[in-house]
């Protein structure tokens, strides 16, 4: 995902387009890269030329990467870790008796 | 079984192989690195084509004939090809007019033999028709950017449609066995209309029949396509490679 | 997919711990515990700039790398060697897009980038300077030049910045065809008539030196290794990929009963490798410089197919935009009815 500056853009450069495939019917579409491409109809079909050369996806989406919003990175400590105390939220905290077998 | 006559399978496999080696001179010369991989795959696309159809009739043709016999070995008289294949590749809006007009004339004819009384050669159709498809609206998306974006876009355009209409009739008239040619004509008629009008482009002008002049053309630009294409292996006549 | 250590920018030789500052000492704790740095994360300066760098001159090596081989495309010998070869070179042209991707996160434009290439700014892999006289070097260079550049990339999907990364296990997991197609048309030409077999040992007489000109100059000589290795993004030494590129190579040779144009070349069975002779790096230096047989002409062809291209992108552009207004439009009459 970029976060390029646009200082100095030409005109003629096409817009980034994000891409995100479905690997297979059942499984989340996961991001593979970007391309650039001159709108969001243009972008799905050159990713189908480029992402998907050896069969990779059954399914695709694109989202201009202008348009998504990502996490503050200075705020990763404060963001995350405060979960990694939430023990009791695993099914590993808890003991089953063995006569129990499996829960 | 029925199997198309010879000389249907030749004309459709030697299309597919010069039209295929014209989109494959683009290779690494594309206007956009995104855009030079996809005119690659349809090239692909066209190649794998010619091939299944060559194994096809050298399987029928017995005696030893092979694809690579078929492509190499064979002179610009021997070949079938509806001659707007062969047609140099001019600018991108010419290229990619030329895989409008040809797409467009494919989609309809990989359709029907696709249930035609050839087995083996529905076969080969049912996936080339999808393929057709993609290069279809792949042509059809370009064509119409050009005519509504700019005015050299424009312009070009235009030109690459006065530089090609007058080898439409001769694809037009080209007879397949089994197939219905005056229906493929008349989709052809109806989807190039369509693409003219969204992109705000003239009515598509197609004469009545192919000039002379134009036929002599198109067999020098094959011959002088073959001549590369051909011009390693004839050096090697009994080389395997 | 091919990198090059050619390494031509002073900055890159400052030591990254010479301008220390607490970020800097986090970000280097991060990078010595095989952390991965993401394009938002904090970087000092050098870091992204070696890398927008090295990334694009490799993004550049894929792209101007598509014309030794496109050109015989159109005289591939048989219709499935055409095959193979077109998808190939186009799977080069994906591996360029992969990597100006991964270079766009880091702030510079794709247009940005190309300019540097067109201007000579930018460097690219100077083995694509060399001429492909004969078929034969097409199978050469797959089975030389791939493999030489598998080499240096398999550990560069280890590198430390993750779109890099990222790009480079899709890259190597594309690559391994294109080495084994290469070799399968030598080891065809070796197995065939004697003309096609004295056409791969002279193809393997010119590209030899050349390919083992790609690991980069000898880690002696080589002053910026210290510092992409301390920021993880070189991983392994120029002379220790070279070796291990000579150690393997020989024996693909003679199983091809090809003779690799070197005498020096024997055993050394003290160091378990092979001993090879000196490297002519006065022609290294003189083909990355721009003297090398088709410098020109491959910036010609990158060149004329961006200008010529031009009018492409502008008209994609101007109808993208002019869809785009009409959409606006009928929301507009929309909303008013």
């Amino acid at each position: 995902m970029s976060d390029s500056s646009s200082k100095s853009l030409a005109p003629t450069d096409w817009p980034l387009f994000e891409v995100f495939i479905r690997s297979k019917q059942g499984l989340d579409h996961k991001h593979v890269g970007s391309l650039h491409a001159s709108d969001a109809e243009h972008a799905i079909a050159l990713a189908r030329d480029v992402y998907t050369r050896r069969q990779e996806g059954v399914s695709i989406w694109v989202v201009p990467s202008k348009a998504i919003t990502a996490s503050n990175p200075a705020l990763k400590n404060e963001n995350f870790d405060p979960m990694a105390s939430k023990i009791y939220r695993h099914p590993t905290f808890y003991d089953i008796p063995e006569e129990i077998g499996h829960m | 079984m029925s199997a198309l006559p010879s000389q249907s399978l030749l004309l459709i496999a030697d299309t597919c192989l010069v039209w295929g080696h014209r989109l494959s001179e683009w290779c690494g010369h594309g206007p956009q690195l995104e855009e030079d991989i996809a005119l690659t795959n349809t090239a692909l696309d066209v190649i794998g084509q010619a091939r299944s159809l060559y194994q096809l009739y050298a399987l029928r043709a017995g005696n030893g004939l092979t694809e690579d016999k078929l492509a190499y070995f064979r002179g610009a008289d021997a070949f079938q090809n509806v001659a707007i294949a062969a047609v140099e590749n001019g600018d991108y809006a010419q290229t990619v007019l030329r895989s409008l007009i040809l797409s467009a004339w494919f989609v309809p004819l990989w359709r029907e033999l696709a249930i035609g009384r050839d087995p083996e050669l529905a076969a080969i159709a049912v996936e080339a028709e999808k393929a057709a498809r993609v290069q279809r609206r792949h042509a059809s998306d370009w064509t119409i950017r050009f005519g509504d974006g700019t005015a050299e876009s424009r312009r070009r355009i235009e030109h690459a449609i006065s530089t090609l209409a007058p080898w439409v009739p001769a694809l037009l008239a080209a007879e397949i066995d089994g197939t219905d040619r005056a229906r493929r004509e008349n989709e052809w008629r109806s989807f190039i209309a369509e693409v003219m009008a969204e992109a705000t482009l003239d009515a598509f002008p197609v004469g009545s029949s192919s000039d002379h002049a134009f036929e002599a053309n198109a067999k020098q630009a094959l011959s002088a396509l073959l001549h590369e294409m051909q011009s390693l292996a004839r050096e090697h006549p009994e080389a395997v490679w | 997919m091919y990198t090059q250590a050619i390494d031509t920018d002073p900055t890159s030789r400052n030591s990254p711990t010479s301008h220390a500052s607490v970020a800097e000492d986090v970000f280097l704790a991060r990078i010595a515990q095989d952390e991965k740095i993401e394009p938002q994360d904090w970087m000092p300066e050098a870091y992204r700039k070696t890398l927008v760098r090295q990334i694009s001159q490799h993004a550049h090596s894929e792209v101007v790398g598509m014309l030794p081989e496109g050109g015989w495309i159109t005289r591939a010998p048989s219709l499935r060697r055409k095959e193979i070869l077109l998808a190939k070179v186009q799977d080069e042209g994906g591996h360029g897009l992969y990597l100006y991707s991964a270079a766009e996160t880091l702030g510079v434009s794709r247009e940005q980038l190309i300019d540097a290439l067109h201007s000579g700014k930018a460097k690219y892999s100077s083995i694509f300077n060399y001429e492909t006289k004969t078929w034969a070097d097409i199978g050469t260079i797959g089975w030389l030049v791939d493999g030489a550049a598998i080499m240096n990339q398999v550990p560069l999907c280890r590198c430390s910045y993750g779109p890099y990364a990222r790009a480079m296990i899709r890259i190597c997991k594309e690559e391994s065809f294109h080495q084994r197609q290469g070799f399968d048309i030598v080891r065809a030409l070796c197995e065939g008539t004697p003309e096609q077999k004295a056409m791969a040992q002279e193809s393997l007489n010119r590209w030899w030196w050349p390919t083992l000109m790609m690991f980069g100059p000898h880690d002696s000589d080589s002053t910026h290794t210290g510092q992409a290795s301390a920021y993880g993004i070189k991983r392994i030494s120029n002379d220790d990929l070279r070796q291990k590129f000579v150690d393997v190579t020989v024996a693909q040779a003679e199983f091809l009963g090809l003779s690799i144009p070197d005498p020096a070349l024997r055993w050394n069975a003290e160091r378990g490798h092979y001993d090879f002779g000196k490297i002519d790096w006065d022609e290294f230096w003189r083909v990355v410089n721009g003297q090398g047989p088709c410098n020109e002409a491959r910036m010609h062809d990158r060149i004329s197919a961006f200008e010529e291209g031009r009018w492409v992108r502008d008209a994609a552009s101007a109808h993208a935009a002019k869809r785009a207004a009409r959409a606006v439009a009928r929301a507009g009459a929309l909303e008013a009815a």
